[in-house]
């Protein structure tokens, strides 16, 4: 079959698979496997909502899908933390300051921070979910004043797999928030703080008020019937948790059937969902 | 509907005649070994109409096994450059089945997010249909399909004696005709409904397909799933061989050059094992049950939940075509129906 193009610039203007270049603007190690970096595309901003993805192309290698990790903003820049575990996000991690990728997107739901105004936000994020859970949370935290209490708690594996040490210095000083946090192992290393699963953190909550309060919940598959069912024992209803799922991203444009859940699309109708949109859907958690 | 007649010579002489012009590719039925396929013609004298079934559907016109997307300069994002192959193209003697299937895919990538790269080759495609002529022993299409063909089919030929009445069903159609030996069709409406009905299907899904969505539903924890999913072995032969299944990969490829880049997507399917693989390597459908399950949701409950249409056009490849005697849907329902659990079956 002939591979030349006979479609001409109709499918250059039209195609959904073309990415635009986005540049590297800085990048900072996180942990030994997972890393920071800022994009800046040309002239217009991404457009993204707290909470959703987009897909990075490499060209040569291919193209991934990766959760944004800051707000949004108008200075066409965006942030994403990347962990180094397959081709694509090798080869991400190995580019320099200044070098170009390939993006499409914003694809996805996002968290419906205009619902929650008002109310009180408590973040149960576990490991890498802290990334596109940070979206929502710096958001909230730039307009503080919309928001009530905002409880933060943050779960990972071991010390040396924390993220955004920094900011979790900050929140912690923050007296207009409440941030917990422990590891599932010491591991050898030095740690003075809590230890156990993200579940052990949510006894130590004093004060929620279920009623007024939206659980947004991401993390690794296994944590969030675990989470969930602590929820509900602090009277948490299902319209009050929201979840951001975990799928096999690859069209990010609801063709290619990789993430489907049930009859869903997640890159497409996800990933963030309420808890009580999806809690009857087989293959949800 | 204008319904007119052409023999079988003047048909040949015509497509003949379409392929020196060169238009378009025209591209028919081919015997292949013991078997049929979709193959461009270079004379009529090839054409083989009379077929059970082809081992592929005519959907590899418009969703190719493998896709070219973009082309770039591997490590240079500024050169991305999206690219596709839509020549005009004329696809002669798809059974009803299968533009029925053409017809849910077009709705799959039209809808929503517009992929131009399939819609441009349906664009420029002309479809010409036929009303089987040999039986299929794996066919169940008349239980299953309604009235999706008549949808995109440009022409619907119906072959009589020594003659093929044609039903000219759109614009494209009547123009894709002109200059052919068309003439006034002769024969009664009954005569043609006859000759549409004459190749009988022995195979029927047990129920009628409005009710599987609610069924399947009622179902999920079936045995079927577990008992059929032992005996499969995750090759994904009834995917790849099936017209209303889309699912698909996207790739690189570097040529050796260095020089030059290719974004592909090639055929994937919801039977193979790291289909639901994510990059943590948590899978989503381990087990083979899991994907047994999924792809006969997919067909059964999934797409006409969302379309209101049977996802599955009864052309029975699957079933043909599946090593452990397990892929096809009249199959796993009948198993159903025979082994009822405690009220669960509707």
């Amino acid at each position: 079959m002939c591979e030349d193009c006979t479609c001409g610039e109709e499918i250059q203007k039209n195609s959904i698979y073309l990415p635009e270049v986005a540049e590297l603007v800085s990048k900072k190690k996180m942990t030994d496997i997972d890393s920071f970096f800022e994009f800046e595309l040309k002239g217009h901003s991404l457009g993204h909502l707290p909470g959703q993805f987009a897909e990075i192309s490499i060209p040569g290698i291919g193209e991934a899908p990766i959760s944004i990790s800051s707000p949004p903003s108008d200075d066409n820049k965006f942030e994403m933390v990347i962990r180094n575990i397959g081709s694509v996000t090798n080869a991400i991690h190995s580019l320099n300051v200044g070098d170009k990728v390939g993006i499409r997107g914003p694809f996805g739901t996002s968290f419906p921070m205009n619902n929650l105004r008002g109310k009180n936000l408590l973040f149960v994020t576990g490991g890498i979910g802290l990334v596109p859970a940070r979206s929502a949370i710096l958001y909230a935290l730039q307009n503080r004043a919309d928001y009530k209490d905002i409880t933060i708690l943050f779960g990972c594996k071991e010390p040396g797999q924390r993220l955004f040490t920094d900011e979790i210095e900050e929140w912690k000083n923050r007296n207009d928030i409440t941030f917990l946090e422990t590891v599932d192992t010491c591991n050898g290393e030095k740690w003075e703080g809590n230890v156990g699963v993200i579940t052990t953190l949510l006894p130590k909550l004093k004060n929620i008020d279920p009623l007024e309060t939206y659980a947004i919940v991401v993390g690794p598959p296994i944590m969030y019937k675990y989470v969930i069912m602590s929820l509900h024992d602090m009277d948490f209803s299902d319209k009050k948790i929201i979840v951001s799922l975990e799928r096999r991203m690859k069209c990010g444009v609801g063709k290619c059937g990789h993430c489907q859940m049930d009859n869903i699309y997640v890159c497409q109708d996800g990933a963030v969902f309420y808890y009580d949109d999806i809690k009857h859907l087989k293959e949800a958690l | 509907m204008e319904i007119l007649k052409i023999s079988e010579n003047d048909f040949m002489s015509f497509l003949d005649k379409k392929i020196d012009e060169k238009a378009e590719k025209v591209i028919g039925v081919v015997k292949k070994g013991s078997h049929f396929v979709f193959n461009e013609l270079e004379s009529s004298d090839k054409l083989a109409l009379d077929y059970d079934v082809t081992m592929l559907p005519p959907k590899k016109y418009f969703q190719p096994p493998k896709e070219l997307l973009l082309k770039y300069k591997p490590g240079n994002p500024e050169s991305y450059r999206a690219v596709n192959n839509c020549d005009p193209m004329a696809i002669v003697g798809i059974h009803y089945y299968d533009l029925a299937a053409i017809y849910m895919m077009d709705r799959a990538f039209s809808e929503g997010e517009r992929d131009e790269h399939y819609m441009k080759k349906r664009d420029n495609s002309i479809l010409v249909g036929l009303y089987p002529t040999k039986y299929f022993k794996y066919r169940f299409a008349k239980s299953v399909v309604r009235d999706q063909a008549y949808k995109v089919a440009d022409l619907m030929m119906v072959k009589m004696n020594g003659d093929y009445v044609v039903e000219v069903v759109s614009e494209k159609g009547k123009d894709f005709i002109k200059g052919g030996n068309f003439i006034e069709n002769t024969y009664t409406l009954q005569e043609i409904d006859d000759a549409k009905n004459k190749v009988k299907d022995d195979q029927k899904i047990p129920i009628s397909v409005e009710l599987i969505p609610d069924y399947l539903g009622k179902n999920h924890g079936h045995p079927v799933w577990e008992v059929f999913g032992e005996k499969c072995f995750s090759c994904g032969s009834c995917v790849l061989v099936c017209p209303t299944c889309y699912c698909f990969d996207v790739r690189d490829e570097v040529e050796l050059n260095l020089e030059e880049g290719k974004r592909i997507r090639i055929w994937d399917g919801c039977m193979l094992e790291d289909f639901a693989v994510c990059a943590d390597g948590h899978n989503f459908r381990k087990e083979k049950g899991q994907r047994f399950r999924h792809r006969i949701y997919r067909k059964g409950k999934h797409l006409p939940e969302k379309y209101h249409y049977f996802g599955c056009v009864g052309c029975g490849r699957c079933q043909y075509s599946c090593a452990a005697d397990i892929a096809g849907p009249v199959k796993v329902i009948k198993y159903m129906e025979d082994n009822k659990q405690g009220g669960q079956n509707v």
